[in-house]
């Protein structure tokens, strides 16, 4: 590969003594990480002084219910959602369903007057009040039943499997890798990956951070070249032993950095060793970058933790030290987990609902006050949605969910896509109210690529089924 | 369960609001200290030609404190668990006839020899009879001569279809692991180890660690002999009985039943210091496998649950398969976990159906696996496709065997909680005697006690089996248990993730087979025996041979929570307290990525195909599990932790285990034999020349004489150990 190549071209000794040089004089500008020249794809550019844009995946791990997110609202569909969730009488909360009135603070109405399926209208979780306004100043679009398909589908043809499928549908880590990459575990390119790949050469010598990821390994945001850069909540952690003389010896921290970044024959030593050299020649400039941002909010809701909202903190710091970090196209991946919901659901989900509602608000409005909010487009996606059908306490795997999309640039204030009816005998589900998706992923995919700069061209190597399927969903402006 | 994140539950407030001080702000205590380091070292660095970025913004290490505890308590230990079976000692051949797959899942009574009838599909692998391995009655380990194995199709399915234009071209003789090695590279007939480099290499696959002793002990036996020594070793002390021995299991005002630490430090005591040190690695292994974990669990007794579970892992290591799968299923805490607990039978009036959660993990992850496999692990072809082995309809019906269990609070006393004004009067608490017993389908047994059973008496028709209506909990779970357990994929599905974990990340089809067919037929023509399967894997020439260690792409990353225990047990660590207070470990930026019974989900800390992208691995169809832990993070995050384990400089001063370094004090002023020492029992000796001048230099670049004092000595011995831990000659397990 041209990328392994061209690495290990390098001599190692130029590059450290480089990456010192860029961090002793403060600026990143000239920070290689050999990666330069190696994009083959055409820069994506808008011009302007800042020309800057990203795209945030939130990944909701262990598979969403949707069904406790997007809640049927109006009584008709509320009653046949309160039927099949054990709710109680008089709408009153019972088994999974919340009583209708808690429902009333966070009920959706479109700005267009949009109508959905059987005059079904939303309302979100009564804990996300925040991305209820999100929606009523337009800058939310929910996205509704969207999941992994190759083709379009219908139930017909599900139950005689007379049209291709995805893969283990309803495996959690098949499904993760199938979002994220349109194939089950084991796959090595994810979409952000791709999308990576096409936007490195924008930003020049910096490239090594086009894909960050704020939650570690996760095949979404490889390329074929592109690399997954890796930060904690804090920013870039650096060796110790590096920093200052190992055990009080500065021949022995001479000796680790030779050992941490010496190249070996066997494979394994040698892939771990290119992942120390990035980590050791990265991180002075990234934290050196993040050290002269301010940001306008904690992202702190004490006393409870929110390793999403730290998460996104830290993507809102290298979103400002952009300039610094001399990047223009960078795509995040963040996440947050706990979402498999077989027991305990109400307790749980609302938790989870909570800290999404935070998290999320915290982040959009930090890139209102950055000046970025047109530049930045944070999405949601998780495993599956969930049955519709109770287990008692909890829900079990399904297949299309209901997701958001946030950012200044979002047709926000209206839905895409279609409802699914209320109903565990429809034809929009296979089953207990597993919906059958009308939106597939590709579909999603390809309408952030086609706003993040990829050509109708491309589109096909960021969504693989893409020719199947209308192209643009119309969720960005 | 949910999919790898970075852990939330050891991370305190306190270090939140330090590390947003020195990120954020610019007086915070971080920035402050990032300064003085750019201040001091910078230009020391320079002269000594060492070029690096002084600018930090690292966390510390680790951070929870753990609760305060009590002293140790004395009760008595219960009679240990001693094995039953006799052991023929042999040396796996090195090929066997490759094993068809079955086709056909009957209910029937576990058979002793699995079906050989000609599978009515095409695949690529022609049928064979089973061969059961050749075994010996003396002590003498007698290799078969090389036999030509058929070699099964590449498996390029693996490669996403969708994405394929993108994926690089790949040699489809690059997916195959190097072959064996030719008969005359097999160990001597004796099976014993011509060196101690050999023995080590051996002893630090089976086992935790290696000292002299040990390997004197092989040099002087054989292999075959070793490892029977180390199977029968008795367990010494269950973790039940370290947890009661410190009153752990009482009721009492330190409120240990919500204390969610003391089984990582119960485990981390029991894979530091027990003796049966094969049987612990084999058992962390199957943790990885059959994965419960604390991190999530919110129940009382937590710990002692947690506990349980891992006590039945040492327990049935070297028992039987099906024995450890029903365990396994009835454990409290796996009924926590995957929420068979409470799990309620159908209830058509409220449209209720039973929860599908643990009846998807078992046969995804416990026994079969998603595809039908060969017998070599690879994967069964039909018109070129892989084949799925379940439905979603099979799920919803298996879901019904694992309906109406519960907690068994037979005789289960409460007691009146201690507790301090304003908390009165004393409120009466669950002994915890249900949480160290399986669950229950009997109602009258659970804590709410009913009359009916909640077992579903539907129909079960799941795979190849009908449960016909009207049959009880116990019957069916029996007979489901009894149908996984014979399906030909549980074999290679198991033995390959076994071989992972100990061995090889990308074991040969030709080693799963050998393996796999241990698994399916034992000498005595029984399935599911794990002593033969670990004994198979462990005895195997791929296992074995020192020629296997230089090809490039042999080994495995050493897991970061295997590195730690090797640490512990080399350097004869010890805690002073005797409370082994050893926190979760999961944080990449600070600790380990990894904490024994702390996996962030039922998937484990890694998956066994994850490759790593933007590799060589990747690139030569390789595998590498153990990389899904690697980032730029968490090498840092490494080092540091180790850095001042190894100084036992924890920040977290609850941290309280600490190394003596006494054998190493003796010898410290002779770099080059501490350095030899290190280099023997921590990596076998598989440091390149090149790493141990690198040390040895740093080592020689101070001064250490017999006479000098022992702090002196103490660090050249914290460099020397750090500096072989952090080289990738270490890292990865050849």
């Amino acid at each position: 590969m041209a990328y392994i190549s061209k690495m290990e071209e390098l001599s190692r000794r130029a590059f450290l003594r480089r990456s010192r040089q860029v961090a002793m004089a403060g600026t990143a500008g000239s920070f290689a990480m050999g990666l330069a020249g190696i994009g083959e794809a055409a820069a994506f550019n808008a011009g302007g002084d800042d020309d800057y844009k990203a795209l945030v995946c939130v990944f909701l791990y262990g598979g969403n219910d949707h069904n406790s997110t997007f809640v049927p609202y109006d009584p008709v569909n509320y009653n046949l959602y309160s039927a099949i969730r054990g709710g109680g009488a008089g709408q009153t909360a019972g088994g999974l369903t919340p009583a209708r009135a808690s429902l009333e603070a966070t009920a959706l109405t479109p700005s267009d007057g949009q109508t959905l399926t059987n005059n079904l209208q939303y309302a979100l979780s009564p804990q996300l009040p925040r991305l209820k306004t999100l929606f009523t100043d337009k800058v939310m679009a929910p996205l509704l039943n969207v999941g992994p398909l190759v083709t379009p589908l219908t139930l017909a043809e599900y139950q005689n499997n007379s049209k291709l499928r995805p893969a283990k549908l309803f495996s959690h880590n098949d499904q993760q890798s199938t979002w994220q990459s349109s194939d089950p575990e084991g796959s090595s390119i994810g979409w952000g990956g791709r999308m990576g790949d096409l936007a490195m050469s924008s930003n020049g010598t910096n490239a090594l951070f086009t894909c960050i990821s704020a939650t570690g390994n996760a095949v979404f945001l490889a390329g074929q070249k592109a690399l997954v850069y890796q930060v904690a909540p804090n920013g870039a952690p650096a060796v110790d032993g590096l920093l200052r003389p190992l055990f009080d010896s500065t021949k022995g921290s001479e000796a680790l950095l030779k050992l941490m970044t010496q190249t070996s024959t066997n494979i394994f030593e040698n892939e771990y060793n290119k992942v120390a050299l990035r980590s050791i020649g990265a991180q002075g400039v990234v934290n050196g970058a993040l050290s002269r941002t301010t940001l306008h909010r904690t992202f702190q809701s004490p006393p409870n933790l929110n390793p999403l909202a730290d998460q996104l903190k830290v993507v809102a710091r290298l979103i400002a030290a952009r300039q610094e970090l001399g990047v223009k196209r960078q795509v995040f991946m963040v996440s947050l987990a706990g979402f498999d919901t077989h027991d305990n659901q109400l307790a749980t989900h609302a938790q989870l609902m909570g800290r999404l509602d935070f998290a999320l608000d915290a982040f959009y409005r930090e890139t209102v006050d950055l000046g970025v909010a047109n530049k930045v487009t944070t999405f949601t996606a998780s495993d599956f949605g969930r049955t519709l059908k109770s287990n008692g306490d909890g829900t079990d795997h399904g297949w299309g969910s209901h997701h958001m999309i946030i950012g200044g640039a979002v047709n926000g204030g209206r839905y895409f896509g279609v409802a699914p009816q209320i109903s565990v005998n429809s034809n929009d589900q296979v089953g207990s109210g597993r919906l059958l998706p009308g939106i597939s992923v590709d579909q999603y995919s390809a309408t952030l690529a086609s706003w993040f700069g990829v050509s109708t061209d491309e589109l096909k190597s960021i969504a693989p089924n893409i020719g199947r399927f209308t192209a643009n969903l119309g969720f960005m402006k | 369960m949910t999919q790898a994140v970075f852990p939330v539950d050891i991370k305190g407030i306190s270090e939140r609001d330090a590390l947003d001080e020195a990120t954020n702000g610019s007086e915070g205590e971080g920035t402050r200290r990032s300064r003085a380091i750019y201040a001091l070292p910078a230009a020391s660095f320079l002269t000594a030609g060492c070029d690096l970025n002084p600018f930090v913004g690292q966390a510390s290490a680790a951070t929870l404190a753990p609760p305060a505890m009590n002293g140790i308590g004395q009760l008595p230990l219960a009679n240990p668990v001693t094995p039953s079976t006799v052991d023929v000692i042999s040396v796996s051949p090195p090929t066997v006839p490759v094993t068809p797959p079955l086709t056909d899942v009957t209910s029937a009574p576990v058979p002793a020899v699995p079906v050989t009838s000609t599978p009515a599909s095409p695949t690529k692998v022609e049928p064979a009879p089973v061969t059961p391995a050749p075994s010996s009655s003396s002590n003498v380990a007698v290799p078969s001569p090389t036999v030509s194995v058929p070699v099964p199709a590449v498996d390029v399915t693996a490669i996403p279809a969708v994405l394929s234009p993108l994926v690089p071209a790949l040699n489809p003789a690059s997916l195959l692991p190097s072959n064996p090695p030719p008969s005359n590279e097999l160990p001597a007939a004796s099976g014993r180890p011509a060196t101690a480099t050999e023995a080590a290499q051996f002893i630090l696959k089976a086992s935790l660690s290696v000292n002299e002793q040990e390997i004197g002990d092989l040099q002087s036996t054989s292999y075959g002999e070793w490892l029977v020594k180390q199977l029968n070793m008795p367990i010494q002390e269950k973790g039940q009985q370290w947890m009661d021995a410190r009153k752990y299991n009482s009721v009492t005002a330190d409120e240990y039943f919500y204390q969610k630490a003391l089984s990582d430090f119960m485990v981390w005591h029991q894979m530091m210091n027990s003796p049966d040190a094969v049987r612990k690695k084999i058992a962390f292994a199957l943790s990885e496998f059959f994965v419960v974990s604390s991190t999530g669990m919110d129940i009382h007794w937590t710990s002692n649950a947690m506990t349980y579970y891992w006590d039945l892992l040492n327990h049935h290591a070297f028992g039987n398969f099906r024995d450890l799968l029903e365990a396994i299923t009835l454990c409290p805490v796996m009924g926590v976990y995957l929420s068979m607990l409470g799990n309620k039978k159908e209830d058509e009036a409220t449209g209720r159906v039973p929860d599908e959660n643990f009846a998807r993990e078992i046969m995804q992850l416990f026994t079969i696996g998603l595809y039908k496999l060969n017998n070599d692990g690879t994967l069964w072809l039909e018109g070129g496709k892989p084949v799925e082995t379940y439905t979603n309809d099979d799920i919803t019906n298996l879901a019904r065997v694992f309906t109406g269990y519960n907690y068994d609070f037979t005789d289960n006393g409460k007691t009146p909680m201690v507790r301090t004004p304003p908390f009165v009067p004393p409120v009466l608490f669950n002994n915890v005697d249900y949480v160290y017993k399986p669950m229950t389908s009997e109602p009258q047994n659970w804590e709410k006690k009913q009359a009916t059973s909640e077992h579903s008496l539907k129909e079960k028709r799941f795979l190849k089996t009908v449960i016909p209506e009207n049959t009880g909990a116990t019957k069916s779970l029996g007979d489901a248990l009894d149908a996984l357990f014979n399906h030909p994929n549980v074999g290679p599905f198991f033995c390959k993730q076994m071989i992972q974990r100990l061995i090889t990340s990308n074991p040969s089809p030709a080693y799963v087979n050998r393996v796999a067919s241990v698994f399916n037929r034992n000498s005595s023509g029984a399935r599911g025996d794990l002593r033969a399967v670990f004994k198979a894997i462990l005895l195997d020439v791929e296992a074995i041979s020192p020629s296997n260690a230089g090809t490039p792409t042999s080994g495995k990353l050493r897991e970061p929570a295997l590195r730690l225990t090797q640490w512990g047990r080399t350097f004869g660590a010890t805690s002073q307290s005797g409370k082994w207070a050893i926190p979760p470990l999961m944080d990449p930026a600070t600790s380990l990525s990894q904490s024994p019974l702390r996996a962030p989900s039922v998937f484990n800390f890694f998956r066994p195909g994850y490759v790593p992208p933007n590799t060589q691995i990747a690139t030569n169809g390789f595998v590498a599990p153990e990389f899904q832990l690697v980032s730029e993070v968490s090498i840092a995050g490494y080092v540091n932790f180790m850095a001042s384990v190894i100084r036992g400089q924890m920040t977290d001063t609850s941290f309280d285990v600490t190394a003596p370094y006494t054998n190493e004090l003796a010898i410290a002023h002779n770099s080059e034999a501490l350095l030899d020492r290190l280099c023997l029992l921590l990596a076998a000796n598989q440091i390149s020349a090149r790493t141990k001048t690198i040390i040895k230099d740093a080592l020689d670049s101070s001064t250490v004489v017999a006479t000098s004092h022992n702090n002196t000595k103490l660090k050249r011995i914290h460099m020397a150990i750090l500096l072989v831990m952090a080289s990738p000659d270490y890292l990865v397990q050849k």
